[in-house]
């Protein structure tokens, strides 16, 4: 499976305090977007996340409206917080 | 309004809203603030989804490829056959998006009260206040559904202000009033049928790119329609037939107003669109929200409104209105974008009552009462749009680029809308676009027939659409991921190769004239070295002229016939002498000069009389300084001649030599050339790196000298101390043992030049150093010696570095793992990646590790993670067995200062974050046994390179 190296990063550990551009394939444009928004740490858009009953189209299509992701972005922070929340949850 | 706004409630609650995706098998989560229009969005898409559905069991399958088509008739089929699918569901469909819409707008939107969207057409004609408000609500609102009525109403806001501010506009609002009026009851219904924004804006460009043919298909697609749905179908077939039949009315009919409308709204979307693709990375989404909304604004800018009627209806109706209204007074378009952006933004009541008059308009009298809002609305909303429109600019006109391009690709037909409408139009939505990001429905499947439509309208705009635009446009093709790429290449390059071609020309051009040159021995004779017998010729011919004149003057005397007979001599002369020297510069003959006897015998074979002229032409030839193309020489080349009897050989200055021969000197002597300028490069390419790497190689060992140094005076400052502590050891070292203790022994001859270099620079620049003389042994050796007391200032710089300072706690059950869970640990707390230097220093910390499990060889990987602001180093072991140790050995164990603390981590994860620890399994081990973490006593200074370069 080819994932980024921040994904990899994102997986490998407990989220604790990172941003939510730590987020795979949030960069510093989305991540600021979200932080507008008040989305600022990553457990925020994983609260959303999961409110959103980890719904792939759900969740996607509330980032797309929230910051803008396009579809690539969107699905690759499902992914890795779905991954994570495979892992860690 | 303002009341009315407030008044308005959230249409579909919280509750509702769950039971609603609940009867779709939605199992949604809590609906929050943040998460409600997610769920609405969701839940609009299930409802299209389900129309579609009715659809299909009908001709909803029809209606589509139609659409793609761009054939009006189809669409407008479709239309109609869609409402008759749906028949009363279609109505109640379009209520209950309007429901959700408001809810969308999260409390923006006034309260028009559940009832005008259920009502649909009711609701708008009997209060067109309470339809305006539920628009507002949808334009808040994220779907499809919702941001077409939006438009309208902004549209219809707009256009009602700029009538109302125009004066010489007026005139035309009220014509388009009164097409569009008709129109807009029968537009509603086909408004309804169509949920897809895609299929609207086809009919629009389609109608656009052929106004006759529109008109005439329009109207039996539109009876059909109205036939298959029956009474709501009848209304729609009546509606389109007024507008069919009043094709004057470009702007009323919907068909006919359609033209000129059309191309405006086409516009608007595509703005609009670009706007959306800024915002939203999904274009198509963006764009067929877009174009539903810049048609209802546009559309509403006409007060017909037939939309509150029915509300999903006025989308058709209120987009071909708008193009009316757009035809009629720019200022009215841009007010109604603005209205729509501003209703986006913040769902003000202004916006409420623009969409209430768009409402309004269907109806006659609601009509007038509209417009005046509209205006208010428009003017207050201009000012305050504007300054983000302006903001906006750059984005949208990269954005409308983008669409241009999109445009061309299609090649569109008609656009006969005005740019400055566009512009303003593209401004606003973009504003609000910004504002509400989730608007964009989900068009997907109409995606082909927007592009089409894009097309005809951006062909229109093109022709007054300010150039910006059109660099724009000009900019993104050239940036397109595709073509941009090797179409730059490719410019270079043929660049580069006309540059080489025009080099290499030039080159040439030289040689062959600069071989001719070179043969006239440095004269510059008027005649370029022509080739073959016109050169031939032209030499003789000049030749001729010289020696004319130059007769005219010496030999004036001379008789006429005898100077003919000169010339005729000369010119023999000339042309073998010419021949001959091409011939010896060709390689073919060995001589290049006639001696006078030879001259004299050929002069003599072709004639006797030659032979007596020859002595006085040669005469004359030396006699007369001008180069005549015959040059008489001596025995020697340097010789001065000073009489004509020392004239032994006689030379041609200018050779004649055929064209290949001249071809063949030209190509060897540029081949020569470009060979010494190659060579030329070549061996300043390298000098330059023989230079570079002399310069890399003196840092380097510049660098190793300072690393000696720093080792040195570490030997000498601990030696010091070690004496203090020591009474026995003497207090100096000799400086080979200092070398010896520090380079080992393979190293010694290639570090000789560092070292030398350290010892110099410890002499000149080291003040805490001395060297002296000392006999040791019985021999004489030259000792260091720590000069400097061990102040304690100085002590607390030496802080231990990358050391292993003892165990915080001892491990038992209560903070340990019983047993090994995984072969792979995560280290925290090794460092803190701020205060480390050099890039070499996450190797001391492995090597610390090592040293630190140096009894543990079943590690198999490290992974210093540099970044890591805690300070992790990820390890991998052999087996879980070995794990355990190294986690025994470095858990709650201090480390430069810092408290390590080990956590187990599944392999799994480690090999999904190091691929490469997948192959590992040599043990590693320290890289020396010098295990400077472990003896801290040893080196004070921190010496990361010497752990990590060792």
């Amino acid at each position: 499976m080819a994932t980024s190296q921040k994904h990899r990063d994102f997986m490998a550990e407990p989220m604790g305090e990172k941003p939510a551009g730590s987020l795979a394939r949030i960069g510093e444009v989305l991540g600021k977007k979200l932080e507008e928004r008040d989305f600022d740490k990553a457990y925020v858009v994983l609260g959303q996340f999961l409110v959103l009953k980890k719904d792939e189209d759900l969740f996607r299509e509330w980032l797309k409206d929230t910051c803008g992701a396009n579809a690539k972005q969107s699905r690759d922070c499902f992914g890795c917080l779905r991954e994570w929340c495979d892992v860690f949850l | 309004m303002a009341a009315a706004t407030a008044s308005a409630p959230q249409q579909l609650s919280d509750e509702e809203l769950f039971s609603q995706l609940r009867r779709y098998g939605l199992s949604p989560g809590p609906v929050t603030e943040s998460t409600r229009p997610v769920y609405l969005k969701k839940l609009k898409k299930l409802r299209e989804e389900e129309q579609q559905q009715h659809r299909s069991g009908g001709r909803s399958t029809k209606t589509r490829n139609s659409n793609n088509n761009n054939t009006a008739t189809a669409t407008v089929a479709a239309a109609g056959a869609a409402v008759a699918a749906v028949g009363i569901g279609v109505r109640q469909v379009s209520g209950d998006l309007s429901y959700l819409r408001t809810p969308g707008g999260l409390g923006r939107i006034s309260a028009s009260g559940p009832e005008s969207p259920l009502g649909g057409p009711g609701g708008a004609s009997a209060a067109p206040t309470a339809g305006s408000k539920v628009l507002l609500g949808f334009s808040s609102d994220e779907s499809d559904v919702e941001a077409s009525p939006r438009d309208q109403a902004g549209g219809g806001g707009g256009g009602g202000g700029g009538g109302g501010c125009g004066g010489g506009r007026k005139d035309r609002a009220p014509l388009q009033y009164r097409g569009l009026k008709p129109t807009s009851a029968p537009l509603a219904s086909s408004e309804v049928t169509n949920s897809n924004s895609a299929e609207r804006r086809k009919p629009h460009s389609w109608w656009g790119a052929r106004r006759p043919a529109a008109a005439e298909l329009q109207s039996p697609s539109g009876r059909d329609g109205a036939a298959d749905d029956g009474e709501q179908e009848g209304e729609d077939g009546e509606d389109r037939d007024p507008e069919t039949e009043e094709p004057l009315w470009s702007g009323r009919t919907v068909n006919g107003s359609r033209l000129l409308p059309y191309s405006c709204r086409e516009n608007y979307s595509d703005s609009e669109e670009e706007e959306d693709d800024d915002v939203a990375s999904s274009r198509q989404v963006l764009k067929d929200d877009s174009l539903s909304r810049h048609r209802p604004r546009r559309s509403h800018s006409k007060p017909l409104s037939p939309l509150p009627a029915k509300s999903a209806g006025g989308r058709l109706e209120t987009s071909v209105q708008g193009g009316g209204g757009i035809a009629m007074n720019d200022r009215a378009a841009a007010a109604g974008s603005l209205d729509r952006s501003r209703n986006v933004e913040e769902s003000s009541p202004s916006a409420a009552a623009a969409a209430a008059a768009e409402q309004g308009g269907g109806f006659d009298p609601p009509d007038s009462s509209p417009i005046p809002r509209y205006r208010v609305n428009a003017k207050k909303l201009a000012p305050l749009l504007q300054p983000p429109l302006a903001d906006v600019d750059s984005t949208l006109d990269s954005s409308t680029g983008s669409l241009l391009k999109t445009n061309n690709h299609i090649g569109g037909v008609a656009f006969g809308v005005d740019s400055p409408r566009i512009f303003s139009n593209s401004l606003p939505p973009s504003a609000a676009v910004a504002a509400s990001g989730s608007l964009r429905i989900n068009h997907s499947n109409h995606t082909g027939s927007n592009h089409t439509y894009l097309k005809n309208t951006y062909n229109k705009p093109k022709l007054s659409e300010p150039e910006e635009e059109l660099l724009q446009q000009f900019k993104r093709e050239e940036v397109s991921p595709t073509g941009g790429f090797s179409a730059h290449y490719l410019s270079m390059f043929l660049l580069t190769a006309a540059c080489l071609f025009f080099l290499i020309l030039g080159l040439t051009y030289l040689g062959m004239r600069g071989t001719g040159v070179s043969e006239d021995g440095g004269l510059s004779s008027p005649s370029v070295n022509l080739t073959g017998d016109s050169c031939h010729r032209k030499l003789g011919n000049i030749f001729l002229s010289v020696v004319k004149n130059s007769f005219d003057e010496t030999f004036g005397k001379i008789k006429e016939s005898e100077k003919n007979l000169m010339m005729n001599t000369l010119y023999k002369l000339h042309d073998r002498l010419a021949q001959l020297a091409g011939d010896h510069e060709c390689g073919s003959s060995s001589q290049r000069t006639l001696s006078v006897q030879e001259a004299a015998a050929y002069l003599k074979d072709l004639g006797p009389e030659y032979e007596d002229i020859f002595n006085i032409s040669l005469q004359w030839i030396f006699e007369n300084g001008k180069d005549v193309g015959i040059r008489c020489v001596g025995y020697g080349p340097e010789e001065e001649l000073t009489n004509i009897v020392d004239v032994q050989f006689l030379q041609s200055t200018r050779p004649q030599m055929s064209f290949w021969c001249r071809f063949r000197r030209a190509f060897i002597t540029v081949t020569h050339r470009l060979l010494l300028l190659c060579l030329g490069v070549v061996m300043v390419c390298v000098v330059l790196r023989y230079m570079k790497y002399r310069w890399t190689k003196e840092e380097e060992e510049t660098r190793q000298m300072y690393d000696m140094v720093v080792k040195i005076i570490d030997v000498l400052r601990t030696h010091n101390e070690a004496c203090q502590e020591n009474k026995d050891l003497q207090p100096y070292m000799p400086i080979p043992h200092v070398r010896n203790s520090l380079i080992q022994p393979p190293d010694r001859r290639k570090m000789k030049k560092v070292w030398d270099r350290a010892v110099d620079f410890l002499a000149a620049n080291e003040s805490r150093v001395r060297t002296e003389t000392r006999r040791i042994g019985g021999a004489d050796f030259l000792v260091w010696r720590w000069i400097q007391p061990s102040a304690s200032c100085d002590k607390i710089l030496v802080i231990p570095s990358k050391v292993w300072q003892g165990q915080a706690f001892h491990l038992d059950r209560r903070n340990s793992p019983p047993n090994s869970l995984t072969p792979c640990l995560k280290i925290r707390n090794m460092f803190d990646p701020v205060m480390e230097i050099g890039d070499q220093w996450h190797l001391a910390i492995q090597e610390a590790i090592l040293e630190k499990c140096s009894d543990n060889d079943g590690i198999v990987h490290i992974a210093v993670d540099k970044n890591s602001r805690e300070g992790c180093v990820y390890v991998k072991c052999l087996s879980p067995e070995y794990a355990g140790k190294a986690f025994k050995a470095l858990h709650g164990s201090w480390f430069d200062g810092k408290l390590v603390t080990v956590k187990y981590l599944r392999l799994d994860r480690y090999h999904h974050r190091f691929p490469q620890a997948l192959t590992c399994n040599t043990p590693l081990k320290p890289s020396n046994k010098h295990m400077n973490s472990m003896s801290h006593l040893r080196l004070r200074t921190g010496l990361a390179n010497s752990q990590g370069g060792s």
